[in-house]
This record gives C-alpha cells, sequence and structure tokens, in this order.
C-alpha cells in the first residue's frame, strides 16, 4: 500500500514549481483531471472484469495505462514529449469524445468531464512527476481505495481556502448533520441541484449504507442519488468522488438546473428528499427568471432554487437547504412569495441558526439550515441557534468545524423546548400566523446578538446592504401602494 | 421622503379638501358656520362664555389655498372658544398643592394626548374642559395636543374648545398643519411667542361636521401606514449611514488578511522578511543604536484570530519595532528650544504646525525624542487614546509630549501598509484587551509591543497599499 499520508504534501511540493500553477484552485483543478482519468482506469478494470465484451470509450493511447503509466524502463514519455501528447492528442481527443443520448451514463462521463479541463503544468518533467505519485495509487485494494476517499475528501476541502472555488464546497460536517436528520431510508431517491464537489451525495451515501442488508438493497442504494453541477470544475471532482464511492453509474449532470420551466415538472421529475446549499448571489442571465412564476421570479440564485426545489420535492417528501440570513430577514416580492408558498404549501417545521464562521475563509456569511416536508401547510416553526462551542471564538482552517459541534442540537431536536441565553431567544416555537402576519415573513428569529461584529469581506457587506436596502426599498413600496390606494385617485 | 414630510403632506391634503369626497347631502360649512353663532350666543346668555367683538371678514389676500365650494374660511376665534392660559400665583404651584393639574407649556405633551402632569395649583386660573385642544403660543410655537381631563393652563398654553358637535380630533390635525404658519408669526427675542390676537384671527378652513368626521377618520386610517414606512425609512437611513464605515472596515480588514492582492511566491515570504528584520535589528543593538530587549513570548494558537495566507507570518509588533518610547514631559510654552507636539495638535490625520508650543530640553535629551519621518505616534491617554498618527514630514525640528508613544521601525516595513493595521478592528480589539466593544483602549508600551499583526512580504506590502489608496477614495464617495 503506498504511503497515502504523505500523497497531498508531495503533489503540492512538486505542483508549487510549475510556473503555470497560480494559486490553490488550480493545482486542485490540475490534480482532479489526473485523479479522475487514474481513478476511471481502475474501474475500467473492473468493468473489463465483469463484461468480456466491455469496450473502452477513450482510444487505447489515451487510456491511463497506456500513456501515463511508468513500468520504469525509461519508456514512459516526460518532458516536452508528454507535455505535448496532453496538451495537443489527450485533452482534444477526450473533449470531442463522440456521446449521444444513448450511450451509457458511464462511458459519457468522461466527454462531459474533460469538455472544459484544463492542463495547467508547464513542465513536462514535473507533470511526469506528479502523474506518477497519482499512478502509485493502488485502487484495486479495497482497503487503500476507502483510505484513498478519505484522502480526495481532505483536497477537497482545501477548497474552503482556495479563495472563490469555496463555493463548491460544504464543509462534511453540516452535510453529514443534514443527512442524519433527514434519516435516509432504503428505496429512497435524493436529490441535489448544484451538487458541487458532492457532499450532501456522499454524506446521504454513508447514512443509507448503515441501512443496507440485501443486495436488492444495494441496488436501490445506488440508484439513490441524483445530481446537478453547473460548473466543470466542481462537476469533474464529483464525478470523481462519485466514482471512488463506487458509484459506477453517478446519476450526475453537467447542467443548469434553472433553465427548465419550473411548471413543466411531472412527478418523475420529483424526489423524496432535497439536500442542498444552493449558490447565492450567483450570476445567471436575465431571461433565467422567464422559467418561473412571475410572482416567484428573482434575481438572486439561492431564490430560484428554492422554488426549483418545492416544485421537485414529492408528495410526502423532505427537504433540508443552506440559506444565508438575507433569504430569512428578506422581505421584497420575491422572496414574501417564496416564504408565503413555503408556509402554506410545505410544512416548515426546523430552522436552525449556524455561526458565521461555518464557511470560513470562503465567506463569513451567517447561514442556516431550513428542515420542510411536504406533508401539508405549517402550523409551526421551531428556531433553534446552534452556538459556537466551547473553546471556540470561530472556526479556521486548523480548527474546523466538526460533526460533534452539532451536538447541542440534536439534542435538543428530538426533546424541543423553548431556550434562553443571556436574556436572548435561543430556541423558540412560532406558529405559521404569527411568522406571516405578526412578523411579516420576517424569519431572522432567535438570532446571534452581534456583541462582536464580525467584520465580512467587501462583497458579503454590498450584498446584506443591497438585501436590506431592497427588502426596505419593497417595504416602503408596499406601504406606499396601500397609501395611494387609500387616497383614491387622488395625488399625494 | 421623510415621515413627516409624508404626514404633512397628507394632512395638508386633507385641511384643502381633497382627501376625502364632498357630499351635498351633508350641507355646506356656510350652514355649520350660522350654527355655531347662534350655540355661542346661547353660551353667551348663559354666561359660560365671553361675549366677544366680531372679527373682520377674510380677504382674498388672506386666503393661502382654495379650498371647495361647500365649505368656508373663517377666523379661528369665531368657530372655536379660545382661551390664553394665565399663570397661577407661583407660591400655590407644586407637585404636593391640593388642587388642579397644571401645564405652563408642552412639557408634557404626548404623541397625541397630554400626559399627566406632576404640577398642581392650588389656586387656578384658567381652566379648561376635558377635550380641549391646547396649542403652544411660546417656544416651541404651534404643537398641539388634546386634554382629556380638566386642567389648569399657564400663559404658554391657549385652548382651543370645539362646540357644535366638532371634534377634538378634528382641531388637533386641522391646528397641527398651521404650526410653522403660527411660528412665522411669532415674535420677540428672549421668549418666542405668538398673541392671543395672532390665534383668533387666523384664517382657517371650515369643512361641513360629517366631511370633518370622514377626514379625520381617513387620516387615522393612514396613520398605521405612515408609521410603517417611518420604521422602514428610518432603518434604510440607519444603513446608508453606516454603509460607508463598514465598507472600509471590511476593505482594512481583508487587506490585513492578505485577500486584497493576491499573493506572488517571487516576492518572497513573511518568513523571510521577519528574519531580516531581525538582523537588521541584532546589528544595531551590537552597535549601541537600539536597547535591547527582553524576548516576547510566542504567540499561541488562541491569539490568532484569522487565517492568512501561508507565505505570511504573525508576528508581535515588539519583535518588529527598533523602539517604543514614551514622549518627553514638559509645560508647553510660547517660546522654547524646540516645538514639542501634544496630541492636541493632531487633527484629523495631520499635525497643525501653528498652534504646536515650544518647550525647554536638555541639549542631550533632544535626540531620543526628535520626530522624523514614518515615525508613528500613539496616544495613550485621553479622549482619543489609541489613536495612531504616521508623521510624514517635520517641516521644522521638533519633538513629541509625554502622552505620545513613539515607534520606530525598519525601513523593510512599508509605513503605509501598518497605518492600514493600525485603522484594522484587529488593532483596536487587542487595544481594548478582547474586551467589548465600548471598553477603553489601554494603549502602552506594553500593549504595543505584544500586540499581533500579519505580516505579508514587503513587496506585498506595497501592492496592499496602492490598491487601499484605489478603493478607499470610492468609500468616501458613498457617504
Amino acid at each position: 500500500m503506498a504511503n497515502l499520508s504523505g500523497f497531498v504534501k508531495r503533489l503540492r511540493d512538486i505542483m508549487r514549481n510549475d510556473a503555470g500553477i497560480n494559486g490553490d484552485a488550480q493545482r486542485i483543478e490540475q490534480i482532479a483531471w489526473m485523479l479522475f482519468l487514474k481513478v476511471y482506469d481502475q474501474k475500467e478494470r473492473d468493468w473489463e472484469w465483469d463484461d468480456e465484451n466491455y469496450v473502452s470509450i477513450i482510444p487505447d493511447e489515451c487510456r491511463w495505462a497506456n500513456w501515463a503509466h511508468d513500468d520504469r524502463t525509461g519508456r514512459a514519455m516526460t518532458g516536452d514529449r508528454l507535455l505535448d501528447f496532453v496538451n495537443n492528442t489527450l485533452f482534444p481527443t477526450l473533449k470531442k469524445l463522440p456521446v449521444d443520448a444513448s450511450m451509457p451514463i458511464k462511458k459519457a462521463i468522461v466527454q462531459t468531464t474533460f469538455a472544459d479541463a484544463n492542463n495547467y503544468m508547464k513542465d513536462g518533467v514535473l507533470l511526469r512527476q506528479v502523474i506518477n505519485v497519482i499512478d502509485d495509487l493502488d485502487l484495486s485494494d479495497y482497503e487503500e481505495s476507502h483510505a484513498f476517499a478519505e484522502i480526495y475528501e481532505s483536497i477537497l476541502k482545501e477548497l474552503q481556502s482556495a479563495g472563490s472555488a469555496g463555493e463548491f464546497y460544504t464543509p462534511r460536517a453540516v452535510t453529514e448533520f443534514m443527512a442524519k436528520m433527514i434519516d435516509p431510508k432504503i428505496g429512497e431517491r435524493m436529490a441535489d441541484f448544484a451538487c458541487g464537489t458532492g457532499g450532501f451525495i456522499t454524506s446521504w451515501l454513508k447514512e443509507l449504507k448503515k441501512k443496507v442488508v440485501t443486495t436488492d438493497d444495494d441496488a436501490e442504494y445506488s440508484r439513490s442519488i441524483y445530481g446537478i453541477e453547473k460548473k466543470q470544475f466542481p462537476y469533474m471532482l464529483c464525478i470523481t468522488n462519485m466514482l471512488l464511492h463506487d458509484l459506477d453509474v453517478p446519476q450526475v449532470f453537467h447542467d443548469n438546473s434553472l433553465l427548465k420551466d419550473v411548471l413543466d415538472y411531472t412527478d418523475d421529475d420529483r424526489f423524496d428528499v432535497i439536500l442542498m446549499n444552493p449558490p447565492y448571489g450567483g450570476s445567471e442571465k436575465a431571461d433565467v427568471k422567464n422559467h418561473f412564476p412571475a410572482d416567484l421570479a428573482s434575481s438572486e440564485t439561492a431564490d430560484l432554487f428554492m422554488s426549483v426545489i418545492m416544485y421537485r420535492l414529492k408528495r410526502n417528501g423532505r427537504a433540508a437547504v443552506i440559506l444565508p440570513d438575507g433569504f430569512l430577514f428578506g422581505t421584497d416580492n420575491a422572496k414574501i412569495n417564496i416564504k408565503k408558498k413555503l408556509l402554506s404549501e410545505y410544512n416548515l417545521h426546523t430552522v436552525i441558526r449556524m455561526p458565521g464562521s461555518v464557511f470560513s475563509p470562503y465567506t463569513s456569511i451567517t447561514t442556516n439550515i431550513l428542515f420542510f416536508d411536504r406533508t401539508g401547510p405549517t402550523e409551526k416553526t421551531w428556531f433553534y441557534r446552534l452556538d459556537m462551542p466551547e473553546g471556540y471564538k470561530h472556526f479556521s482552517k486548523t480548527k474546523p468545524m466538526k460533526l460533534e459541534h452539532f451536538a447541542p442540537a440534536l439534542e435538543w431536536w428530538n426533546d424541543r423546548r423553548p431556550l434562553e441565553k443571556d436574556g436572548f431567544d435561543k430556541a423558540k416555537c412560532f406558529t405559521a400566523k404569527q411568522l406571516s402576519e405578526e412578523l411579516g415573513y420576517n424569519f431572522d428569529q432567535c438570532g446571534f446578538p452581534h456583541e462582536e461584529e464580525e467584520i465580512l469581506s467587501p462583497v458579503d457587506l454590498i450584498r446584506r446592504y443591497e438585501e436590506e436596502r431592497a427588502s426596505l426599498n419593497a417595504e416602503i413600496d408596499r406601504v406606499l401602494e396601500e397609501i395611494k390606494a387609500k387616497l383614491g385617485v387622488k395625488e399625494l | 421622503m421623510t415621515p413627516q414630510e409624508l404626514k404633512n403632506s397628507i394632512l395638508q391634503l386633507a385641511i384643502q379638501g381633497k382627501l376625502v369626497e364632498q357630499r351635498p347631502e351633508e350641507g355646506t360649512a356656510e350652514e355649520l358656520y350660522r350654527q355655531i353663532q347662534a350655540e355661542k350666543q346661547a353660551l353667551i346668555k348663559a354666561g359660560k362664555i365671553k361675549k366677544e367683538k366680531p372679527l373682520p371678514e377674510i380677504t382674498e389676500d388672506e386666503k393661502p389655498f382654495d379650498i371647495p365650494e361647500s365649505w368656508k374660511w373663517v377666523r379661528l376665534g369665531s368657530v372655536f372658544c379660545l382661551e390664553m392660559g394665565q399663570s397661577p400665583d407661583g407660591s400655590s404651584v407644586s407637585e404636593t398643592a391640593n388642587g388642579i393639574e397644571f401645564h405652563q407649556g408642552k412639557v408634557f405633551f404626548g404623541k397625541k394626548y397630554l400626559e399627566q402632569s406632576p404640577q398642581k395649583t392650588s389656586a387656578p386660573t384658567k381652566i379648561v374642559e376635558p377635550n380641549s385642544v391646547l396649542l403652544c403660543v411660546r417656544a416651541p410655537v404651534g404643537k398641539v395636543n388634546i386634554a382629556t381631563r380638566k386642567i389648569c393652563i399657564g400663559r404658554g398654553l391657549c385652548s382651543v374648545f370645539p362646540i357644535t358637535g366638532m371634534s377634538a380630533d378634528f382641531v388637533y390635525y386641522l391646528l397641527a398643519t398651521f404650526e410653522t404658519t403660527f411660528i412665522r408669526q411669532a415674535t420677540g427675542t428672549t421668549f418666542v411667542a405668538i398673541t392671543g390676537e395672532v390665534v383668533k384671527n387666523q384664517p382657517i378652513p371650515l369643512p361641513p361636521l360629517s366631511e370633518q368626521k370622514r377626514i379625520v377618520a381617513k387620516i387615522e386610517e393612514l396613520l398605521p401606514l405612515i408609521d410603517r414606512y417611518e420604521k422602514a425609512w428610518s432603518r434604510l437611513e440607519d444603513f446608508n449611514k453606516r454603509f460607508p464605515g463598514d465598507m472600509q472596515r471590511s476593505i482594512l480588514q481583508m487587506a490585513i488578511r492578505g485577500k486584497l492582492v493576491e499573493q506572488r511566491p517571487e516576492e518572497g515570504t513573511g518568513e523571510e522578511l521577519y528574519r531580516q528584520i531581525q538582523k537588521e535589528k541584532q546589528a544595531l543593538i551590537k552597535s549601541g543604536k537600539i536597547k535591547k530587549e527582553k524576548p516576547l513570548p510566542e504567540i499561541t494558537e488562541d491569539e490568532i484570530p484569522f487565517d492568512i495566507p501561508d507565505s505570511w507570518k504573525w508576528v508581535r509588533w515588539g519583535e518588529l519595532s527598533q523602539s517604543i518610547q514614551y514622549g518627553f514631559s514638559a509645560p508647553a510654552r510660547q517660546n522654547g528650544r524646540i516645538k514639542m507636539v501634544r496630541i492636541s495638535d493632531i487633527q484629523d490625520g495631520s499635525v497643525a504646525w501653528d498652534t504646536v508650543p515650544y518647550c525647554e530640553i536638555a541639549e542631550n535629551d533632544i535626540d531620543t525624542y526628535l520626530l522624523q519621518p514614518n515615525d508613528i505616534l500613539f496616544a495613550r491617554t485621553g479622549g482619543t487614546v489609541g489613536k495612531s498618527y504616521l508623521v510624514q514630514e517635520v517641516p521644522e525640528e521638533a519633538i513629541y509630549a509625554g502622552y505620545l508613544i513613539r515607534t520606530r521601525y525598519s525601513s523593510l516595513l512599508d509605513p503605509e501598509y501598518l497605518k492600514c493595521f493600525m485603522g484594522s478592528q484587529l488593532y483596536w480589539n487587542q487595544l481594548r484587551n478582547g474586551t467589548i466593544a465600548t471598553a477603553q483602549p489601554n494603549c502602552n508600551g506594553k500593549t504595543l509591543a505584544k500586540m499581533i499583526l500579519p505580516l505579508p512580504p514587503l513587496a506585498e506590502q506595497k501592492r496592499i497599499v496602492v490598491k487601499l489608496e484605489e478603493l478607499l477614495p470610492l468609500c468616501e464617495r458613498l457617504k
């Protein structure tokens, strides 16, 4: 078994010397396509073993085993020759692989994964060194491949500190908590319509695995996930993640979930469970809004995703979604309508408020987990604030959030009672009527008392300011409309 | 549009007859006017009110705006019962007096209804009935309130009592629209006031009785909406006020967290810079130019508030600085050996050299306290304790006073980057020792030396400064 513990460090040390790699995000992207090919190569061997008639979609000279593997006889490509091969043969070939609708997913993913991939490295000798480190992995060994899945997770975690690439990654403590509370069952299908690196999918699988007993169960297990990811880089990371988790036919698609008319969804498009952390402040073309009913159309992507989730949740299905404070306190027209729909057609039973540094250093905005199901309208909603654990001033790269930090919330979950801390509400129940009529759909309850104002990054600050300004302006507009109505046709 | 402007606008609409429609079946104001006069005659006959001189006709010039046909311009005194207040004998007024509640002015005015005054008088002069509307005739002129109980009023107030079925609410809203008009007519220098004559003669528009009631109802329908407007508007105002400052703080924070500009490996690391600075310090200590100091404790995990780029390094100020020195204590003089800069001479980030006084000082002490460009001064006490100032130029020889601390440091550090740090939340938090934001900052040599800051390579410091110079002026424009 290769020495896995130094794997990431060795790669980092080699790649640091290549002028083409600028920053952590590019380094991870570079590792990603090579890992994908290595993992895929291992999978293909398994498939060839099971099926004599298996034919790879990858032409022979581009298969990892043929161009990447170094048998140490000196024949393996290196230096300029290797670079030339990768840039002028490998990539163009894989990008242009013929794929049609009838092609099985496990073959099609090669092309979809490579469609927008990039080779950043400029030094062929260093590239050879990196390839060898990766090739040393023995993924045919169950132990090693299992252990590597963990290493892979640690590579993904580095995204959280890699600038804007952090948007694809949700800390696993959070995904695991949400998967645990959603309580997967054999036979159910879950979806994540902005799956990023596949965190919710893997956490769901981890929870569901505990319930697998028979081979039929196993088959259901493998069919239980569905993901959509718009961006190339995380899509590639997610596919590799799926392969590492033994999902040979990952139902994960490279697509934009917001481009289909929500009113066109049928029961076939609906899922028993939805787990998501939708992107906020995303940039979409203005006509994306055309796919939504006018009263729900918003420029905020998180709002649009909430609508997609509501339209794609099966009757009696359940969902857990991470949303920023802006959604909770926002009262612009779209948000009010979305929240109205949420309370009147769905049962929003729990809102967990998380502390600010959960996603640090990517962002320090405060986020919340909304748990709801489609069993009927909301009668009451419990709010619970998860405080920073003892001894932590904030989470950071060296002191990340762990699943055990959710223990107080877990304990409270099954024995819900109102709580107060230092004079501020920590857990409280509100009826749907209170939330709608008295509080005007402002769900910002049991929030964090702002003793030490966390300084937001300028982008987050601007976003929050724009949210507040939009909400207040919307409120002002509403009042003025009512005033105008009461004045009749008179002019102010 | 401020909430007050909105409210005024609606009230103005009301008294111009444009808030609710006119209904011919409700009669005219002319009819109401005659009924009022008849009731007044009856009251005079019954000795309830004094006989009044008839008031002059209202001329066209006196009518400030058009009113509906069914309304009538009248003088205030002719349709209501006015009573100017009179102050009772001083000795009869106290909180324990056995008598009637007494109001001199608007001290106990509520939003609309009069609140309880603790003052009572045993010898009341002018008593007003419940349901009177009180108008302030002394500054602040024009404020109105409704009295719901019998009270005694002093010279500062005038009571306007509605009869013939008119309501106090209507009078209240009506008079509110004349506040500025009354203020304009106020005279006097020490005591700005309006006279009873002014109040009596004030032309006001009179609607028919039922229409008055409909106007009041409409206004009260709109008031809660105006409140909602005010709530949202005030919060928006607050946000707009806070935003530029928040933006500035956010940008400074980004800068010292290494997120403002990208890291470039060819520029080296904070660790390398740190070692160069230590070497420099050792050389200076050896040659006797600076004092050797006790080593500072290692920076612990707990002290570190946030992650910084791998190429940076957390350091203590004491490790970077060549000296941290308290100022020279001497009395300020008009003339003397040398200029001495005090905390009070530093305004808005620069020294007002013409206010800087002189002082006396021994010749061989001067060198220790002499100011040089790039020195950084800190106020160690007073209202601005903790505030720092980067010395940019010293037009004439000067030293610094006792309540300032001066720190000098290697030329391998960018002074503007340091200035950025001194403006950051990290700096202020450390001065307050991590206590709550309103605690007094504690600025002395020890706290300064212990203070931790993130150290980027020098070239990156310079790039950060350039970026800040681009961004910070934009924040100014937000204000």
